[in-house]
């Protein structure tokens, strides 16, 4: 009820109501008084010249047959038509004419209000001097039709009145609409962004310049809350993004030093075993040659020594992890012809159903600094876990390499750049928790006997020995990625001739 | 017959060494200590000293250095196993080349425990010729 009662179209009848309820019986009031007077002045005027004219003439009738001559006067005034009835009073008698009249109200006194007393006759006396003495004559004049029209007028006012009121109401209402309909627009248009559809357009067409404002003010607002929205939605993103990079960054890190602390750990256990394995082997070689090569205890002693020579492979493995290098070795060496010379060697070993290829892109030699053999133990290695992932179906396995200005990680830039070898395959792939660990010395999943577990640690750690990151993408079924990014080494001489794409086929 | 001085703090190791240089006919003295070693070269000057690198009180860099000072005619074969100890202070994990720093110091020799025995034997006898 509040609610229909505050609606702009209830308001505005509610106002036009209200005024006319109080303006137009006033107005009515006012107008039909006007009216009234005017009607009363037309037939008041007239018999008033009209029964003067009669007085005057009753006045010079002679003195001599007064009564003859008033009789006809009354009846010719009778006769005329305007009058209803009419005597002439003089002393104790009353003279009237011979005309039938209508009688005569004997007590009243002259009515000179219209529509008095409750008949419909207009009297008027008049006193008119006679030698012997004076008589009044009066004349009674009818009311009625000025009366009926005076009504008829009243009723047609009343009647305006009541069409204004109606064509107030009806202009109030097409009004009302005419702003509340793009009102209503304008609210529809501020819930759809309420609901967060800021995308369309605001157009509501109206000629109220107010309208076309308030659209027009909506419409910027609308505008500005599109532009906060994209900033928002960018600035959105990007916190994302750097709340990814900043996890990936923690993990890396945790990664980071939980291999430095294993690795920390196989040093130490290394140096002990490497102390406690010379003994062995030395006691064992020696005890060796003392016997006859065929004896019982030589053929022993042989195992021995061999197992104790697999041990130190072993260790020599960890100490690789655990970033032991040879420092005479590092030098400034050519990454391509070490990658061949390792794949020569893997191709003598890998099933020919698998396809091995490398290629090598751009023009300039890409050298790094280390010691080649160690990157020749990480192609032997990757190479290996490759194809062994392939087993026993064929598969593609292939090598990239390439130079990058920055490494993937961010790390310090380096000022020669990167360079970039990738080994990929069409393995197995790994699941996401054996991703985490293929770094950790002694993590495997092959059947025992058949690896160390010690193949990706090893390429770990010769790989950051070198100042360089590595990367693994694997997908289950499809295969595995292994990005490693070495640091360039400054270029002592840039060969100026294009190589080209190499293919090793 | 040449005379040799094995120093190595690791008495298992001294002694195996020990064995194999005897078998091949060397006449070897082994001390456990930089100290002791010193003190033998006093009465004596062997022809080859077969050296530890890590030991405690004095390493093998240390000695290496005073050999080469005072008894420049003596050859030397170092050994190490590399590694970090585990009783070694955090900043010693970093990479140590001990053996790249016994040739920079005068080494004539490196070998990487655990070798050969015939790795051993070669070395010693190749300095002994030269």
């Amino acid at each position: 009820m509040g609610r229909l009662i505050n609606t702009l179209r209830a308001r505005m009848i509610a106002v036009v109501l209200a005024t006319h309820a109080a303006l137009v019986p006033l107005l009515y009031l006012g107008v039909s008084t006007i009216v009234q007077e005017g009607y009363i002045e037309l037939f008041v005027n007239p018999i008033r010249s009209y029964s003067r004219l009669v007085a005057d003439e009753l006045e010079n009738a002679s003195a001599a047959d007064f009564d003859h001559h008033a009789a006809e006067l009354l009846d010719s005034v009778l006769l005329s038509g305007q009058v209803q009835f009419a005597q002439i009073v003089d002393g104790p008698r009353t003279l009237q004419g011979t005309v039938a009249t209508a009688p005569f109200p004997d007590n009243r006194s002259d009515d000179f209000r219209f529509g008095d007393q409750g008949d419909s006759v207009y009297l008027i006396s008049h006193t008119v001097k006679r030698p012997g003495g004076s008589v009044v004559l009066r004349l009674g004049f009818d009311e009625g039709p000025t009366l009926q029209r005076v009504q008829t007028a009243k009723r047609r006012v009343l009647a305006a009145m009541l069409i204004f009121t109606a064509v107030s109401i009806a202009v109030s209402i097409w009004l009302s609409a005419m702003i509340s309909r793009p009102m209503r627009r304008l609210r529809e248009a501020a819930q759809r962004i309420a609901r967060g559809d800021v995308q369309a357009r605001i157009q509501v067409h109206s000629s109220i310049s107010e309208v076309q404002e308030l659209n027009h003010h909506l419409e910027h607002m609308r505008h500005e809350l599109v532009g906060s929205n994209e900033r928002l939605m960018t600035e959105m993103g990007e916190r994302a993004a750097s709340e990814a990079k900043r996890l990936d960054l923690e993990r890396r890190l945790l990664h980071r030093e939980r291999i430095a602390t294993i690795g920390t750990l196989a040093g130490g256990v290394a140096h002990e075993f490497n102390n406690i394995m010379t003994p062995i082997l030395l006691y064992s070689q020696a005890a060796l040659r003392e016997q006859t090569a065929d004896s019982r205890l030589a053929r022993d002693l042989t195992r021995i020594v061999a197992a104790a020579q697999r041990a130190r492979n072993l260790v020599q493995g960890i100490l690789t992890f655990s970033r032991e290098m040879d420092a005479k070795r590092a030098e400034v060496f050519s990454v391509r012809p070490t990658i061949e010379e390792a794949l020569d060697l893997l191709r003598a070993i890998v099933p020919a159903n698998i396809d091995i290829s490398f290629q090598a892109a751009g023009w300039r030699e890409l050298r790094v600094f280390g010691d080649p053999s160690l990157l020749h133990q990480v192609v032997i290695n990757l190479c290996t876990n490759s194809y062994q992932a392939m087993r026993p179906n064929a598969g593609r396995l292939w090598l990239t390499l390439g130079s990058v200005e920055e490494a993937p990680d961010g790390s310090a830039a380096n000022e020669a750049g990167y360079v970039l070898l990738e080994v990929s395959d069409t393995g197995h792939g790994m699941e996401p928790q054996v991703l985490e660990h293929i770094f950790d010395p002694f993590f495997t999943t092959r059947d025992v006997g058949e690896g160390t577990g010690l193949g990706l640690s090893v390429v770990h750690g010769i790989v950051t020995s070198m100042g360089g990151t590595i990367a693994v993408d694997s997908t289950v079924g499809v295969g595995t990625r292994v990005r490693i990014c070495l640091p360039a080494a400054q270029q002592a001489v840039s060969r100026g001739v294009v190589d080209g794409m190499h293919s090793g086929g | 017959m040449a005379c040799i001085l094995v120093v190595d703090d690791e008495i298992e190791v001294g002694e195996a060494i020990q064995r194999v240089l005897e078998q091949a006919g060397f006449l070897v003295t082994v001390t456990s200590g930089v100290a002791e070693g010193l003190k033998f070269l006093e009465t004596a000057t062997p022809d080859v000293v077969v050296t530890d690198m890590i030991m405690p009180k004095v390493n093998g860099l240390e000695f290496i250095k005073t050999l080469r000072s005072r008894f420049p005619k003596i050859r030397i074969v170092a050994i190490s196993g590399g590694g970090n100890p585990i009783s070694y202070k955090p900043e010693a994990v970093v990479t140590h080349a001990y053996l790249a720093a016994a040739r920079a110091a005068g080494a004539e020799e490196v070998l990487t425990k655990p070798f050969d025995m015939d790795d051993l034997l070669s070395a010693v006898r190749r300095q002994l010729l030269n």
